[in-house]
C-alpha cells in the first residue's frame, strides 16, 4: 500500500462537475486520487450520478468543469489502458460467445492465431470453457455477464470499469460472480472501478468505497476497506465484515436522508 | 390458449376445407344466375385454360420472372447503398430523405409512361417500374436499421477506439440486416406485382411472347375469359414463390441469433 501511494496515482479527478446540456448539476465537486491496484467502488441512492462518473474516467462523456487524467492523460487518450464492462452485459446478438470475446483484440488488429489462444484462455478463466460456440440468447444473465466480463480483460486492461455488472442478478449468481472476480484480479491485476448499489457487494470486493449522495451528486463518505487479498468467501460472515457493512450501510442511509 | 392456436393438421385442413365451399358456392352461383363463361369462367374451365395455354403462360411467366427478378435486384441493391450513406450521415439524409419522399409519392400510373418514353416498351421500362416499386421499403427499413444502433454497443466501439469503417463493418451493417430483410420482404412482395403492372403498361410481344400483364390484355381483348383468369392463377403461383425465396433468405440470415427467429424455450 505504502509503494502503490508513493507512485502518482492512476486516476485523478479534481473539482469536477457535470451537467448534461443546460440541465442541474449532476455531479458536483467531486475530488478523487485512486492509486495503482485499489479497488473502488460508487455507491449512492440512483440519480447520484455514480454512474455518470464512472462514464466520466472512461471518457464516454466530457467533464463540464474540472479535470480528470488517467495514467497522466486525458481520458480519451487513455483508452487503450481501460476497459468498460456495461450493464446487462451488451453482448452484441448475432456474434456467438467466442466471437464476442474476440471483438476487442479483432478491432485493434491482433492476428487470427493469437486471438484464439487468448479466448480460449479468457473463457477457461470465467469458466465458460465449452460454450464458444453459443450465441447469447442461449445464456443465462449470470453466464452473459461472464462473456461480458470476459470480452473486458481479453485487452489485459489496467484499469476497469464496471457499471452495476449484475445488478440483475439473483444474489447466488451475485455472490460467485464477485468471488471470481476477486480470483481473476489476483491473478491479472487491474486497478477496478465498480459501481453498485449493493452495499454488500462494495464492501466484499472494494479496498476503498465512495458514497455519493444525489442531488446534485457529492462525496459524503469515503469508507476504507482493510481486508486483505485474496479474500475468501467466509470473509462475508466474519465480525469484522458484518461491522464494516453497517457502518457503510449507515453511511448510504444517511445520504438517503439528508 | 389451445382454443385460439389452432393444430397444424387445423392449420392445413381448414383453409382447405374454406376453398372448396367457395368453389362449390361459386358452382351455385353460376348455375342458379346462368352467367356465361366469357363473363365468369368456372373454375374447372379456368384449369383447363390455363392447360391448354400451358405454353404461351409458362413463356409469359419466364418474361415476368425475369422482369422482376431484375428490377427487385436493382431495388435492393440501390436501396441498401443509399441507405447507407443515408444512415450513416445525417446530412446527406436531411437533404435527400424529403426527395426520396416525393418519388415514392408519384404514382406508378404517371411514372410508367414516362419510362416508356425514355427506355422504349419492353423490358428496361418493366425493371424501371419494378425498380421504382420496390426501392422505397428497402431504404426506408435499412435505413432505420442503421440509424437505431443500441448506444450502448456504440459505446463499446467507443472504448475500443473502433474506426468508422470497423463499426461500419462489425456493428452497423449486422445491426441493420434484420431490417434490410423485413424490407427485402416488402419489395419481394411487391415485385412481381411492379412486373405485372410494367408489362401491363410498358410490355410489347416483341420477338416471341409479353409477360404475364400483356398476356391480361391479349385474352380480355379475344374475351377469352378463362385464360384471363389462369393468367390470375400465374401470378398467384409467381408471387408465393418470390416471398418464399425472400422468407428463405430471411430465415438462413437472422435464425440463429435475432429473436424474431429463435426459439425461447
Amino acid at each position: 500500500m505504502d509503494r502503490a501511494m508513493s507512485e502518482a496515482p492512476v486516476v485523478k479527478v479534481s473539482g469536477l462537475r457535470k451537467r448534461f446540456g443546460a440541465g442541474p448539476l449532476v455531479l458536483d465537486g467531486i475530488d478523487l486520487e485512486v492509486a495503482r491496484g485499489e479497488f473502488v467502488s460508487f455507491i449512492g441512492p440512483s440519480g447520484c450520478g455514480k454512474s455518470t462518473l464512472l462514464r466520466l474516467i472512461a471518457g464516454l462523456t466530457p467533464a463540464s468543469e474540472g479535470s480528470i487524467t488517467v495514467e497522466g492523460l486525458a481520458p480519451e487518450q487513455a483508452r487503450k489502458r481501460m476497459f468498460f464492462v456495461f450493464q446487462d452485459a451488451n453482448l452484441m446478438p448475432w456474434r456467438r460467445v467466442a466471437e464476442n470475446v474476440e471483438l476487442p483484440l479483432l478491432l485493434r488488429g491482433d492476428a487470427p492465431a493469437p486471438r484464439r489462444e487468448r479466448v480460449a484462455r479468457m473463457l477457461e478463466i470465467v469458466g465458460l470453457a465449452g460454450a464458444e460456440a453459443k450465441f447469447p440468447w442461449q445464456l443465462s444473465g449470470g453466464m452473459k455477464m461472464r462473456v461480458s466480463i470476459a470480452r473486458a480483460l481479453s485487452v489485459a486492461p489496467e484499469i476497469l470499469l464496471l457499471d452495476e455488472p449484475i445488478g440483475a442478478l439473483d444474489e447466488m449468481t451475485r455472490d460467485r460472480l464477485n468471488e471470481d472476480l476477486l480470483a481473476i484480479r489476483s491473478r491479472d491485476p487491474f486497478t477496478g472501478f465498480f459501481v453498485t448499489h449493493a452495499v454488500a457487494e462494495a464492501v466484499f470486493l472494494s479496498s476503498r468505497i465512495v458514497v455519493l449522495g444525489a442531488n446534485p451528486g457529492r462525496v459524503t463518505a469515503v469508507i476504507e476497506v482493510p481486508f486483505a487479498y485474496p479474500r475468501q468467501p467466509e470473509l462475508r460472515e466474519t465480525p469484522p465484515f458484518l461491522r464494516l457493512l453497517a457502518t457503510t450501510a449507515q453511511a448510504l442511509r444517511a445520504v438517503r436522508v439528508a | 390458449m389451445s382454443a385460439s392456436s389452432p393444430s397444424r393438421l387445423a392449420a392445413f385442413l381448414l383453409p382447405a376445407l374454406t376453398a372448396v365451399a367457395l368453389i362449390l358456392l361459386w358452382y351455385a352461383f353460376k348455375a342458379v344466375l346462368q352467367v356465361p363463361s366469357f363473363v365468369l369462367p368456372a373454375p374447372h374451365e379456368i384449369v383447363a385454360a390455363a392447360w391448354e395455354e400451358r405454353t404461351v403462360l409458362w413463356s409469359a411467366a419466364l418474361v415476368t420472372v425475369r422482369g422482376a427478378l431484375l428490377g427487385f435486384t436493382a431495388a435492393v441493391t440501390v436501396g441498401f447503398l443509399l441507405a447507407m450513406a443515408l444512415g450513416f450521415s445525417p446530412r446527406i439524409k436531411t437533404s435527400f430523405y424529403p426527395l426520396i419522399l416525393v418519388l415514392q409519392m408519384m404514382p406508378v400510373t404517371i411514372l410508367a409512361p414516362i419510362f416508356v418514353l425514355w427506355l422504349g416498351q419492353g423490358l428496361p421500362s418493366i425493371v424501371a417500374i419494378t425498380f421504382v416499386i420496390g426501392f422505397f421499403p428497402v431504404v426506408a427499413n435499412t435505413t432505420m436499421g442503421f440509424i437505431s444502433v443500441d448506444r450502448h454497443l456504440r459505446e463499446l466501439f467507443v472504448m475500443c477506439n473502433a474506426t468508422r469503417a470497423q463499426e461500419a463493418r462489425y456493428l452497423r451493417i449486422p445491426g441493420a440486416m434484420p431490417y434490410f430483410l423485413t424490407g427485402m420482404k416488402i419489395a419481394g412482395t411487391l415485385a412481381p406485382i411492379g412486373a405485372i403492372v410494367g408489362d401491363f403498361l410498358a410490355g410489347s410481344a416483341q420477338g416471341g411472347v409479353g409477360g404475364i400483364g400483356y398476356m391480361t390484355i391479349s385474352y380480355f381483348s379475344q374475351l377469352k375469359t378463362p385464360a384471363l383468369f389462369a393468367t390470375g392463377l400465374v401470378a398467384c403461383v409467381m408471387g408465393f414463390l418470390f416471398v418464399g425465396g425472400v422468407n428463405w433468405l430471411h430465415w438462413r440470415l437472422l435464425h440463429s441469433w435475432h429473436d424474431s427467429m429463435v426459439k425461447k424455450e
